[in-house]
């Protein structure tokens, strides 16, 4: 162990006492250049209302779990990276056993693979999604007929706990953790040899579940599972094989979805507001959210009041734009379900380029499936009056560079960073420096601070603190009740300037808070 | 400004992966795209204006998504369309099943849209004859019999795609003014207009 243990907690984090009145604490914000460490007054903290529906990273979503929270728990731990820390988490895998499939074609599926062959046991991660018949719905690798006895086996280990009146969560086995996810009518099955942990998988597969609800809604599955108990659902879900495969690759590199935050598009706020307010008065009767996007990046949402969106139906919208290309060739009218809000119903998404050629995409959600002409309407009076104004010309400026370095923090250690304020649920972090630029190396960092995210969200030993060395970089992370900090550093860095960087990076990034982030979120 | 106006909607219908798309972009963009099968989500709008003779109809199409998951939603996009492009793949035999369904399904519900029946991908056929899996005169004997125009064409070499659309379009305008000359008979306006004049003008 690089084994310099703190006894003392450190010290703000005993200050930090969330009885404190926030508002006072908000207003404070200003004068003082220290972040605030408390919900609401940290660096990115929205200044009068929240964007999203707030959620306490994955907690609200296993909520229906039974997990015992030790919240009160907070540690400081110090460990080499690699080092079995817990009763799952194994080692770093060597270099040899990384070495992923890389798919010949992307963009098509890899599904003709031979389920016997080594190469397919190989993949990190697997998704199978079954009917609670044992009927095959998905898999990530390979074609769901090769895999019907595979799943018919899944369904069997299901089935027998469940005789007994108990509920299998997962396996762990061989290197491997084996995670279930029963959400009736489906069964969800992750099997991986990655350093996530058990709840980290398993929120997982709640994406993919959300993903296939959005396409048809709650009530529509259950409806059909009723009727046909040995329906095949891919049926019905044919075509969106795309969409589930594209989120799991997102999984595997998006820090929002670890972070269940969203990052925003730098941009000067004044700017950010102009565009706001052109989208805010674009609006129509059954208009919920307005949501412009560039690329994977949120320049502005407006909402209806008292509406408020998950990060999780967010994200469901990212990859449903982000995997087709078929909004590209007109405006695109699709039902949608966005199951944090309700999954029993549709709503209607209005899907348009701003212009062709351009990555900035406009989402218009309403609640009326005749709604498209009105909505249709409501881009071109956006647009329009956008582009009258010289906040247009400064947001294509922005789409040129979407992304930071991380050199402007002035920490030279500091290689890459990752920053979530928790009451905005919005994150920053910069483009991925030299080491990192490979798509392997992105996912290996990523599968670092994933590491990181599980050991400091365990379940029962949640740690606040963690400083881990290994062989190619140093990574630290920190949590408090108003963000979330994880740091990657050179391997040469050691602790004590790893520590001292925290407060560097928190005061830049108060700097610069009104470009990074959305402070002020429009309502209709 | 608001949107273009549009004078007559257009609705692509048919099985998935027949071409619908396609047979779109060709038509609005003249490309076709090379590359892996993106199916289509929901459905996509777009606005053409075509001249015909001395006329220029603005046509509104909604190109539907094939999934069977949008079925229930298909009813929104066909409401009152003018024509129906009903697409099959000429390789692939169960998509004319698909595309019998739709007719059935627009002679129910939507009687006045008129029928074009589109057998795509013409370019496989000419490539390799047996590729051919949907007889061109058992299509025309059910077109004849269900008052449908037929086309066969290639979203890749364009073959037939414009004729198809100036079809449509020319159609359109043939029976609008059919339809205004019948409808002269029956202005409900001309209550009002009496009126207005009455004590505008007197």
């Amino acid at each position: 162990m690089a084994a310099d243990v703190h006894n003392k907690a450190v010290p703000w984090e005993t200050a930090n006492g969330s009885l404190a009145p926030v508002e006072r604490l908000r207003q404070d914000r200003c004068d003082s250049p220290t972040p605030g460490l408390v919900e609401g007054t940290e660096p990115g903290a929205g200044q009068d209302s929240h964007m999203f529906v707030h959620a306490q990273s994955f907690e609200d979503l296993t909520a229906d779990g039974d997990d015992t929270r030790a919240e009160a728990a907070g540690s400081e731990n110090t460990s080499r990276l690699g080092e079995p820390a817990d009763e799952g988490a194994q080692g770093l895998p060597s270099e040899e056993e990384q070495v992923e499939e890389k798919e010949s074609h992307p963009g098509s599926r890899a599904k003709e693979e031979d389920v016997t062959s080594e190469a397919w046991r190989r993949h990190r991660k697997h998704v199978f999604v079954l009917s609670e018949a044992g009927k095959p719905i998905y898999s990530r690798y390979g074609t769901e007929e090769a895999l019907s006895s595979t799943m018919g086996v899944m369904m069997a280990l299901v089935s027998f706990v469940e005789a007994e009146k108990n509920i299998i969560r997962s396996i762990h086995a061989d290197g491997y953790k084996v995670v279930f996810l029963r959400k009736s009518p489906l069964v969800l099955v992750g099997v991986a040899q990655t350093l996530q942990s058990e709840r980290d998988l398993s929120r997982e597969l709640h994406y993919i579940y959300y993903q296939i609800i959005s396409l048809l809604t709650l009530t529509q599955l259950n409806h059909i599972f009723q009727h046909k108990q040995n329906y095949d659902l891919r049926r019905l879900l044919a075509g969106s094989e795309h969409l589930t495969d594209n989120l799991l690759k997102l999984l595997d590199r998006d820090p929002g979805l670890l972070l269940s935050a969203v990052t925003c598009l730098p941009l000067s706020s004044s700017v950010r507001d102009v565009i706001s307010s052109s989208l805010q008065a674009a609006k129509a009767k059954n208009l919920v959210f307005s949501i412009l996007l560039a690329g994977s990046h949120l320049v502005t949402l407006v909402r209806k009041k008292d509406q408020y969106l998950h990060h999780m139906d967010l994200h469901l919208l990212f990859n449903l734009v982000g995997s087709s290309s078929s909004f590209r060739e007109g405006e695109g009218w699709t039902p949608i379900c966005l199951p944090k809000f309700n999954t029993a119903g549709f709503f209607h998404a209005h899907i348009s380029y701003l212009e062709p050629g351009t990555d900035l995409c406009l989402i218009l959600v309403s609640t009326d499936r005749e709604d498209f002409f009105n909505l249709s309407d409501c881009k071109h009076r956006f647009l329009e009056r956008l582009r009258r104004r010289t906040a247009y010309q400064a947001l294509q400026e922005a789409l040129k560079n979407p992304s930071y370095s991380v050199s402007q923090v002035g920490i030279p250690e500091l290689r890459h960073f990752l920053y979530k304020s928790k009451s905005s649920g919005l994150y920053t972090s910069p483009e991925f420096p030299v080491p990192y630029q490979s798509e392997e190396e992105q996912e290996r960092i990523m599968e670092l601070y994933q590491y990181l995210h599980s050991r400091i969200h365990h379940p029962t030993r949640p740690l606040r603190f963690i400083y881990c060395c290994g062989e190619s970089e140093n990574l630290l992370a920190w949590v408090t009740s108003g963000f979330e900090l994880y740091l990657c550093f050179s391997p040469l860095g050691t602790k004590a300037l790893a520590v001292s960087a925290i407060n560097k990076l928190l005061k830049w990034i108060r700097k610069e808070e009104d470009r990074l982030f959305i402070l002020s979120p429009q309502t209709y | 400004m608001s949107g273009p106006r549009v004078d007559a909607k257009v609705v692509m219908l048919g099985k998935e992966s027949v071409g619908k798309t396609s047979l779109v972009e060709r038509y609005v963009h003249q490309r076709f795209l090379v590359g892996p099968y993106q199916n289509t989500i929901g459905a996509a709008f777009v606005a053409k204006s075509v001249q015909v003779r001395d006329k220029v109809v603005t046509l509104g199409i909604w190109d539907t998504a094939g999934s069977e998951r949008y079925e229930a939603m298909s009813r929104i996009y066909y409401r009152g369309a003018k024509a129906a492009i009903v697409c099959y793949d000429l390789t692939d035999s169960s998509s004319f099943l698909r595309a019998k369904f739709w007719v059935k399904e627009l002679q129910n519900c939507e009687e006045h849209c008129k029928i074009y029946l589109c057998g795509t991908k013409t370019d496989l056929i000419e490539a390799d004859r047996s590729a051919r899996q949907v007889d061109y005169h058992d299509v025309q004997d059910f077109a004849d019999e269900i008052k449908a125009q037929y086309f066969e064409t290639s979203s890749k070499t364009g073959r037939s795609v414009e004729d198809l659309f100036r079809k449509v379009a020319a159609d359109y305008i043939s029976t609008t003014f059919e339809v205004m000359s019948e409808e002269r008979g029956v202005n409900l306006e001309q209550k009002k207009d009496p009126f207005f004049y009455s004590c505008c003008h007197n």
